[in-house]
């Protein structure tokens, strides 16, 4: 269980704004282990994608320092003939957008062989078909033939994803990147993919990122939630444990602006501010800190670690200990 | 089994390329007709280049100079008694392997350029498209004088060469625009994560999505070609008189006493090359219409 597959130590992606670096990962340290779900949230331009994209060594102009840790290899620093043999075979990675994912003018049998050829040489053009209907029925498409003589076009949205999933693990890779893979679609064709992905999980003792800003996803889905915010982990934690007793304020905040379907409610909670641009994002200091204006300044740290609560719950930053929701809405603007 | 193939014939097939360009070249009369006529005129100069020799038309007969049409010449000869029938028909097929020949090596070097280009992007992208701007800076005719005055054999093979060497700007920088676009696109990324190199990439899935531009861009720019060689040949930077193209027939009308009184030399080959781009450019623009479904008439 405890096995770790992906190690990433000190995580750095930086991307270029003018003549400057800005890191949009930032010193970022994670592990997944076998036959896990590791769930990754926080908003939109917290770096999460960033992180994806650094995994699957997708960023072409993006300085990446660091070690991502995946078997024998780091990714960080390995040849591009290398990295090839990895993604597809050992990696794989689940797109948000079905719609644009696959080539409009490829077959969807093509599309997914396309992998089956490159790592599996010895496949002959039969098997090989033989294999992409099988996946194509194992991802739950009804009438794999069919389907495999069909492009893109002629598939509907939750189809398409489950295509992408196909191609994704047609080679049974040990570590599976999904990449916020139900945004795109509607609620009822949501709850069957992540129904997929987590059977998937248990056939192939896999791996699993899952990339979401849907709490409920993770909570439905993952054994472990890493709460990110501005390129940072603010917050890891069990699945239970994150929902049950969450510490960081951003933590706090996300879960508190959830409908809840239990009791009447007026107004939805809402994070002041937004995420801040890459090159304005504050480098010292807590960098939550300019949402949550009411907590003074002397209960951040100046320089925010993990803390380690319980064991296996770490946050950052020791704001989290004076933190409250405000009563008043001057209070919550500092006013008072 | 009946009933599964009775299934399999039920689904209706998405049109195929061809078929919705064919469709779009019958809704468009005008398109169809050209294109009728420039299968014709390409398969009627072709054929009958083969029964003709070349040498034998442009031989010097000083009997017969500038006869007008009648019996013995069709259209008349010009002053050097050479049978114009005869060179329309070489100059055309001259004229057309020129303007193909050129359309196809610009195209391919500029498919290629371009989607390099377009595709890595970055310092590889901007250090040949510095490249590609010095030969779009130099000025295509002075350079086209220079190299017929320095090349000692003067083929339709070299003279395409020559063209090609300063044609091939335009549509790279078109392709190197679009591989720009395609490649941000997810499904590049997707085949990324499944291991395919770039090479792979570029050439099996950038390059299908990008087609129906190069066809009908090769296409105009055969027009384009076409019209450049004759003018080329017309100021006397073309072909010499012993290769007739339908420039060098056009290059009579400079002597004045020619453009006024024997018109049979020059208004031939002026009307055929009118026809020519006029077609070629009416199939072009169908092309163009069923490459953009918003445009479509079929």
């Amino acid at each position: 269980m405890s096995e770790k597959l992906l190690e990433i130590k000190n995580l750095k992606t930086s991307f270029r704004i003018k003549d400057d670096y800005y890191a949009a990962v930032d010193n970022l340290s994670l592990s997944v282990n076998k036959n896990e779900v590791l769930a990754v949230v926080g908003e939109s331009g917290c770096g999460k994608s960033a992180l994806a994209f650094s995994v699957m060594g997708l960023h072409t102009r993006a300085k990446i320092e660091g070690n991502i840790l995946f078997k024998d290899h780091d990714i960080a620093n390995i040849s591009s003939n290398d990295l090839n043999n990895l993604r597809g075979n050992e990696m794989g990675m689940i797109f948000q957008d079905p719609l644009t994912s696959l080539n409009p003018l490829m077959e969807i049998g093509d599309q997914i062989g396309e992998t089956l050829i490159l790592h599996n040489k010895d496949l002959s053009a039969e098997k090989r078909k033989e294999k992409i209907i099988g996946l194509l029925d194992k991802v739950g498409i009804p009438r794999p033939e069919r389907v495999y003589k069909q492009f893109p076009h002629e598939l509907s949205g939750g189809m398409r994803q489950r295509v992408m999933i196909a191609m994704a693990i047609a080679n049974e890779p040990e570590l599976l990147i999904a990449d916020e893979p139900t945004t795109a679609l509607d609620v009822t064709i949501q709850s069957q993919i992540l129904e997929l992905i987590n059977e998937l999980k248990e056939d192939m003792n896999a791996g699993i990122v899952l990339i979401t800003h849907d709490l409920g996803v993770v909570a439905e889905m993952a054994d472990r939630v890493a709460v990110m915010y501005a390129g940072q982990i603010v917050e890891i934690a069990d699945v239970h444990t994150l929902f049950e007793s969450p510490k960081h304020p951003y933590t706090r905040s996300l879960l508190n602006s959830v409908p809840n379907a239990d009791k009447a409610q007026d107004k939805l909670h809402v994070i002041q501010g937004i995420v801040p641009a890459l090159q304005n994002l504050p480098r010292e200091g807590c960098r939550f800190k300019a949402r949550i204006p009411w907590v003074d300044d002397s209960e951040h740290e100046e320089n925010p670690e993990l803390h380690e609560v319980t064991p296996g719950h770490f946050v950052r930053c020791t704001c989290y200990k004076h933190f409250d929701f405000p009563e008043s809405k001057e209070e919550q603007h500092g006013i008072s | 089994m009946e009933t599964k193939s009775n299934e399999t014939q039920q689904i209706a097939k998405s049109p195929s390329g061809f078929s919705i360009i064919w469709r779009e070249l019958v809704r468009d009369k005008l398109a169809l007709i050209s294109l009728i006529f420039l299968i014709l005129i390409t398969v009627f100069v072709y054929g009958v280049s083969l029964i003709l020799d070349q040498d034998e038309i442009v031989r010097v007969d000083l009997f017969s100079i500038h006869e007008p049409p009648g019996e013995e010449f069709i259209l008349g000869t010009d002053y050097g008694g050479r049978d114009i029938f005869g060179q329309l028909i070489i100059g055309t097929r001259n004229s057309l392997s020129i303007g193909i020949l050129v359309t196809i090596m610009t195209g391919v070097i500029g498919v290629i350029y371009g989607l390099v280009a377009g595709y890595f992007g970055g310092q590889i992208d901007n250090i040949m498209m510095r490249i590609l701007d010095f030969f779009l800076i130099l000025p295509f005719l002075m350079v086209v004088i220079v190299f017929v005055a320095i090349v000692p054999t003067y083929s339709v093979l070299s003279f395409s060469l020559i063209m090609t060497a300063f044609l091939w700007m335009g549509i790279a920088r078109l392709i190197r625009s679009k591989a720009l676009q395609e490649k941000e696109l997810d499904y590049v990324q997707a085949s990324k994560t499944l291991g395919s190199s770039n090479v792979k990439i570029m050439f099996t899935q950038v390059l299908p999505n990008i087609t129906s531009l190069i066809i009908v861009t090769m296409t105009l720019n055969l027009a384009a070609n076409i019209g450049l060689e004759s003018g080329l040949s017309f100021l006397g930077f073309g072909f010499p008189e012993s290769t007739p193209s339908l420039g060098t027939l056009l290059s009579y009308a400079t002597n004045p006493q020619t453009l006024e009184y024997r018109w049979w030399i020059w208004v031939p080959a002026s009307i055929l090359i009118l026809l020519l781009m006029l077609a070629i450019r009416n199939v072009g623009e169908a092309l163009k219409r069923a490459t953009d479904a918003r445009q479509r008439r079929g």
